[in-house]
């Protein structure tokens, strides 16, 4: 119950919010942003991780829909890993944006914006409380419009407009999709609600089983971005304020990842194979596409939207990869897959919320988001500097950052894939494997050249050259976040194990109890052999066990007799021996030439005789070599502008670009365009002005209906 | 392909034995005018003949300053009574300050201060098979940073004056400068001019010259290996009398 009075009381916040914006003034909106959104974020984390630690469901009922079904909130795990993370992503975006929304105080009303804001906050709760059908639908549908119109903010520019559309039409494509599922399940189990769905999902049939995972997979999907159905999410990232770009990334792609979860595997148990390997295979193609296309970006925004489609994609693929080993029997390494998918998913809204914020103070005071324009950011903006850095380290999957341990327990899950018969899912395994491989390999390309590139060298732009750095408040909260991505990353086996919980609405086992040995006894005698802890206990696995609660500090995989560690990693260990390391290299070098004279020269630049801008490397050639390896994939178009002038006679400049559509929107969106263009074109020439014929319409239609009135 | 492998065995080592033996190949080195007694009206007949004054009179006998000549041969070839002339390649001057630490790597960097082509051309050589520096330890480095060694070519131009500066500040102690043919060492035949200042050492400090115009690649090997301690300078004054040109 204590559950439900924190989500009652978030709530309560969220509608305080929405009702005082109008009655504060402009001026004062992000303040109260800041405070209410906080306070209620807090709510919701508390909430959250109550339901999580504690592993119970509360429900409760609100009362009956107009049509007659009960509505019904739930907070199981499951709910709280999600509600957890947004209320995490939304604490620190609520105080991000008190000082980031001071650009828009006089072009845009910001009473428009909190009044959104508070909307989306509590609409996207409900998506993750709703526990029937209806409320679960329509919170939906409120949580796709207030993203659409947070993200349609700065309205009055085309592109954004433009974008805005794409993003309202797939999404709500998505929605129906979507709905259609989950109407059919409802169909089938003869009520709205959760629970009654549940009761049926055994008992599907495999027709209607694949039917509610495609329809799922491909309208949920839309809202994670995943590959095919991404081509809203890189223009709608741009578009957006930085602040809601970290709400998009951090929470609502999540969302799309958590109706995947809920469909597939709390309300419709896995019983085939075959929804396994579709996801693995559309997650490695995700995360593989998202990742190529990052590299070649170069607008900060844009890169981070293409990386998102990356992580989402990674995500993905665990999932899928549980899904494989739940419906093969390998309970333990399926928990182990889905831990490592929410690992993913938790450490992908906190480091990329913290890089939207850095790409949005860049933005705001640097004046630029575009990499070729930037450079030598870190003298101005040494902490966003220092924050950025920690994000991107993170996201390249660089130990002892977060994403490291979640990409490690992932690519090691998918190693398992040896414990399977077929070979055919076998050879999908590897085929996921090399991806994500190669994906985790232009990830760091693509977050060298991001941070490099944005702030290290010389200034590009006059703008970079005056940069200076933001407030503490927008500092603040990606100080919080980039000390979340170290702890996530070296406390893995405390992070599984809370992770773990979720699993228990997804029927799987326990992930801690695979992934985390109690090596530390506390006094009692330890669940492990004997021999197994004497023979770790010299390896330093029990270290800390006086000072440091929990069940250990190593991640640890037990196979059989055979193969006593199939996998093993202790960051925390490693966290404490790198930083020993350091400090001892050094300490030993300061020590050893403490006597040396010093020279302090000019930094040799080849000889020139000055070092301008326009003679170091740009982002555009730092990522060209991948470019020129996946060209095939990329396939660049060459766009020439001539502009010509008196009587079409002289030319004045020709511009030439360079374009790298969209694989997805060349093969799939593209073709769909010209599809229904030329669909509209047959259908237009019913419209050719003549009298007659319209009266000659109206007759037939008079006629037809006439006709099939007769014959029923 | 395995037509080379048998043909370079065939061939056998054909790299130079210097410093280990004297190379005595046939035109290894140009070779140089050589100090001599001669008649008074030879004498300055030869001394108006040379272009950049590399040749002058004291007491009587014909002094010859290397760092100048640029081997024109006017006062060997069309000339009645030609100079006294001498082989050898062991030609460079100066102080090897770099000391026995080098003795087993030492990186150089070479800078082309407004050179013909004809100086780098033979440094060139030096990394080829004949010569090949690097038997003795002597490597060519990309970056003056890691560099002991600036091997400068060229008389030092106005235009190369910053780099050339750069480099050198760029370079780590204990670093050595080595100034290889005559433009480098005097300015040869632009002398001090508009556009240059008459040899490195208008520009930096310079430790070991290194004369000849090309000097040939073993008397720039000689030069590295009297940055290293490894050999001795060329006589100050050379005396020897010298063969005569054919
Ligand atoms: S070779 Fe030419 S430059 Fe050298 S000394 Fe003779 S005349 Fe002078």
């Amino acid at each position: 119950m204590i559950a439900m009075a924190w989500t009652g009381a978030f709530f309560a916040l969220c509608a305080l919010g929405m009702l005082l914006a109008p009655f504060v003034p402009q001026r004062r909106n992000p303040l109260l942003v800041a405070i209410a959104g906080a306070l209620a974020s807090a709510c919701l984390c508390v909430a959250g991780a109550y339901a999580l630690l504690s592993g119970r469901t509360v429900d409760t009922t609100l009362g009956l829909s107009p049509l007659g079904s009960t509505i019904r909130f739930s907070l199981d795990p499951l709910s709280g890993v999600f509600v957890l993370i947004t209320g995490i992503v939304f604490l620190a975006t609520s105080v991000f944006s008190a000082g980031y929304l001071q650009r828009y105080l006089d072009h845009y009303s910001l009473k428009v914006f909190t009044v959104l804001y508070f909307g989306l906050l509590a609409a996207i709760a409900a998506v993750l409380l709703a526990s029937d059908v209806l409320s679960f639908l329509v919170a939906w549908e409120l949580m796709s419009i207030g993203c659409y119109l947070l993200v349609n903010f700065e309205h009055r520019r085309d592109e954004n407009i433009r974008a805005g559309y794409l993003m309202l039409a797939m999404g709500e494509a998505g929605t129906l999709a979507a709905a259609v599922a989950l109407l059919l399940l409802a169909n089938a189990a003869g009520s709205l609600g959760f629970e009654a769905i549940r009761m049926n999902g055994t008992r599907l049939a495999d027709g209607l089983r694949w039917t509610v995972f495609v329809l799922s997979v491909a309208g949920f999907g839309v809202k994670a971005g995943l590959v095919p159905v991404n081509s809203w999410l890189p223009r709608a990232h741009p578009a957006a304020p930085a602040n809601v770009s970290a709400l998009l990334s951090g929470v609502i792609l999540n969302l799309g990842i958590y109706g995947i979860v809920r469909v597939n595997l709390d309300l419709v148990p896995p019983r085939l194979a075959g929804p396994g390997i579709v996801l693995l295979l559309v997650g490695a193609i995700s995360a593989f596409l998202g990742i190529l296309y990052a590299v070649t970006a170069n607008d900060m925004k844009t890169l981070l939207a293409h990386s998102s489609i990356e992580n989402m994609g990674i995500a993905t693929t665990a999932l899928g990869a549980g899904v494989v080993f739940a419906t093969t029997g390998h309970q333990a390494l399926a928990a182990i897959a889905l831990v490592a998918a929410f690992y993913q998913l938790a450490n992908h809204s906190v480091y990329k919320a913290l890089l939207f914020f850095g790409a949005g103070t860049v933005d705001a005071y640097a004046g630029t988001r575009d990499l070729d324009h930037l450079g030598g950011l870190i003298h101005r903006m040494p902490w966003t500097a220092l924050f950025f850095l920690i994000g991107s380290l993170s996201i390249a999957a660089i130990y002892p950052f977060s994403g490291f341990s979640s990409e490690w327990l992932t690519l090691q899950a998918l190693l398992r894939s040896a414990e399977l018969s077929s070979n055919l899912v076998k050879t999908a395994f590897a085929f996921a494997g090399v991806a994500l491989a190669l994906t985790a390999a232009l990830a760091v390309t693509c977050f060298v050249k991001a941070f490099a590139m944005g702030f290290l060298g010389m200034p590009r732009s006059p703008a970079a050259e005056e940069a200076r750095e933001a407030p503490r408040s927008m500092l603040a909260p990606m100080g919080a976040l980039a000390a979340l991505c170290v702890l996530l990353g070296i406390l893995p086996t405390f992070v599984i194990p809370a992770l773990g919980g979720a699993l228990k609405s997804v029927g799987g086992a326990s992930a801690a109890h695979t992934l985390v040995p109690p090596f530390f006894s506390h006094g009692r005698p330890s669940a492990l052999p004997a021999k197994f802890i004497a023979d770790f206990h010299d390896l330093g696995a029990q270290v800390g066990q006086d000072i440091v609660p929990g069940r250990g500090l190593v991640v640890l995989h037990r196979g059989g007799a055979d193969n006593p560690v199939v996998f093993a990693m202790a960051t925390s260990y490693g966290f404490v021996v790198l930083i020993l390391l350091l400090g001892g290299t050094a300490f030993v070098v300061r020590r050893l030439t403490a006597a040396r004279r010093v020279m302090r020269e000019e930094q040799w630049d080849g000889g020139v005789h000055q070092l301008l801008p326009e003679m170091t490397y740009t982002a555009t050639g730092f990522s060209n070599p991948v470019r020129v390896i996946f060209d095939a994939i990329l396939r660049p178009r060459t766009v020439e502008d001539t502009q010509e002038t008196v009587a079409q006679h002289f030319r004045v400049a020709i511009v030439r670009t360079r374009e790298h559509p969209h694989l997805v929107d060349r093969l799939v969106l593209d073709v769909l365009t010209a599809w229904m263009a030329g669909a509209a074109g047959l259908l237009a020439r019913m419209h050719h002005g003549k009298l007659n014929a319209y009266v000659a319409y109206v007759l037939g239609t008079l006629v037809l209906f006439l006709g099939i009135a007769a014959l029923r | 392909m395995t037509q080379w492998v048998l043909e370079g065995l065939r061939a056998g080592i054909r790299t130079t034995r210097y410093p280990f033996a004297p190379e005595t190949a046939a035109g290894v080195s140009p070779g140089l005018p050589a100090a001599g007694e001669l008649a008074r009206p030879d004498l300055e007949r030869l001394i108006a003949r040379c272009p950049t004054a590399a040749l002058a009179s004291a007491d009587g006998r014909l002094v010859v300053d290397a760092r100048r000549c640029v081997h024109c041969f006017r006062c060997v070839r069309g000339s009645d009574t030609p100079a006294p002339w001498q082989g050898g390649y062991e030609w460079a001057t100066g102080e090897g300050t770099l000391g026995k630490t080098f003795t087993r790597s030492l990186h150089i960097r070479v800078v082309d201060a407004g050179d013909c082509g004809a100086c780098l051309h033979e440094v060139k050589q030096l990394a080829g098979p004949y010569y090949s520096l690097h038997r003795l330890g002597f490597f060519i480095s990309p970056t003056p940073r890691q560099a002991d060694v600036l091997l400068v070519v060229g008389p030092g131009t106005d235009q190369m004056r910053e780099a050339l500066t750069k480099a050198y500040k760029a370079m780590p102690t204990p670093r050595t400068v080595i100034a290889v043919g005559t433009c480098a060492l005097s300015g040869g035949v632009f002398g001090s001019n508009f556009a240059c200042g008459g040899g490195i050492s208008s520009i930096l400090p310079v430790d070991v010259e290194v004369p000849g115009n090309p000097p040939p690649p073993l008397a720039i090997l000689h030069a590295l290996l009297l940055a290293t301690g490894r050999a001795a300078p060329a006589a100050k004054e050379r005396q020897t009398a010298g063969e005569r040109m054919p």
